[in-house]
């Protein structure tokens, strides 16, 4: 039953390292920092897997702050890194 | 330990490599940081396979968390003031 | 206790279809609006059965409150990064691709 829930979380593996060609190829700096959530929806989905398959239930602390922290990079590279007047919506139109 | 421990350790490690030998010789410094938060969450990934929770849940805290979000920071501040994102390095591979 | 088990693994392997639905329209998928689409939408819903299953399993109730809280979480946290990023993608004058799907074109 063990390596049921390991192989599954292998397959969610690949599926992130499948993604990772969206942040080398992305064409927007939007479109890399979308990884960045995908990233933390997937790997916690590899934890909760993880600590069925290796018995250590306090990997669902670790999820837990996975889960917070792909939005907390979001929402710092939104309100940080492009940051948008709303004069420039008038010009750019 | 089967071969889908193997397997899953082997496809963690190889990606780890990979990532951090990418995100060094990067010369945009949003993607830089990008694929850096990405390597904070594998490595994260990679203490919870050697049975470390609380090394786990500091790495995913400091590394993929604060210093992503400073960086994030940081690259804002010295770039130059242009709300709209750029097509820099859209020809990577 | 066998019938059980079924019902888990059934619903674990149709998170993870719904992980490789959403890895694929991040993929495939043509511009800013319709990848957000993809990872907020289809990823959580493979987290939710992914939990769901793994709730069935879990030896005590607050473990299974524990795992419906994270699948919460994550639908609160990534349903906020969604709007953001799509509000301000539109405000920064990023077009959406309209009309028939062409690889690449901009309206």
């Amino acid at each position: 039953m063990n390596d049921f829930y390991l192989a599954v979380s292998a397959f969610l593996l690949v599926n992130i390292l499948v993604g990772l060609v969206r942040i080398l190829r992305g064409p927007t700096p939007p479109d890399r920092m979308l990884m960045a959530q995908m990233f933390g929806t997937t790997g916690v989905g590899i934890l909760l897997l993880l600590s069925e398959a290796m018995g250590l239930p306090v990997l669902r602390d670790v999820a837990l702050l996975f889960a917070l922290l792909g939005a907390l990079a979001t929402v710092s590279f939104v309100r940080r890194y492009w940051p948008v007047e709303f004069a420039e919506e008038e010009s750019k139109e | 330990m089967t071969a889908l421990t193997w397997i899953f350790d082997g496809l963690l490690t190889a990606a780890m490599v990979y990532l951090a030998w990418s995100l060094l010789s990067e010369r945009d410094l949003f993607k830089a940081v990008v694929l850096f938060i990405a390597f904070g969450l594998l490595m994260a990934l990679a203490w919870v396979r050697l049975r470390a929770p609380d090394i786990a849940l500091a790495e995913a805290a400091i590394s993929a968390g604060l210093s992503g979000v400073l960086l994030l920071d940081a690259v804002g501040a010295i770039r130059s003031p242009n709300p709209v994102p750029e097509d820099t390095s859209s020809d990577s591979g | 206790m066998m019938f059980e088990e079924w019902i888990s693994s059934a619903l674990v392997c149709a998170g993870a279809f719904f992980y490789l639905a959403g890895t694929l329209g991040m993929l495939r998928f043509p511009d800013i609006y319709t990848r957000l689409h993809a990872v907020t939408k289809a990823d959580n819903l493979g987290l939710g059965l992914l939990a769901a299953g793994l709730m069935l399993r879990a030896e005590s109730w607050p473990a299974m409150i524990k795992l419906a809280l994270i699948w919460m979480l994550a639908l609160v946290t990534s349903a906020t990064a969604c709007y953001l990023v799509a509000n301000n993608a539109l405000r920064a004058g990023l077009p959406p691709v309209l009309g028939r799907y062409r690889s690449g074109s901009r309206p």
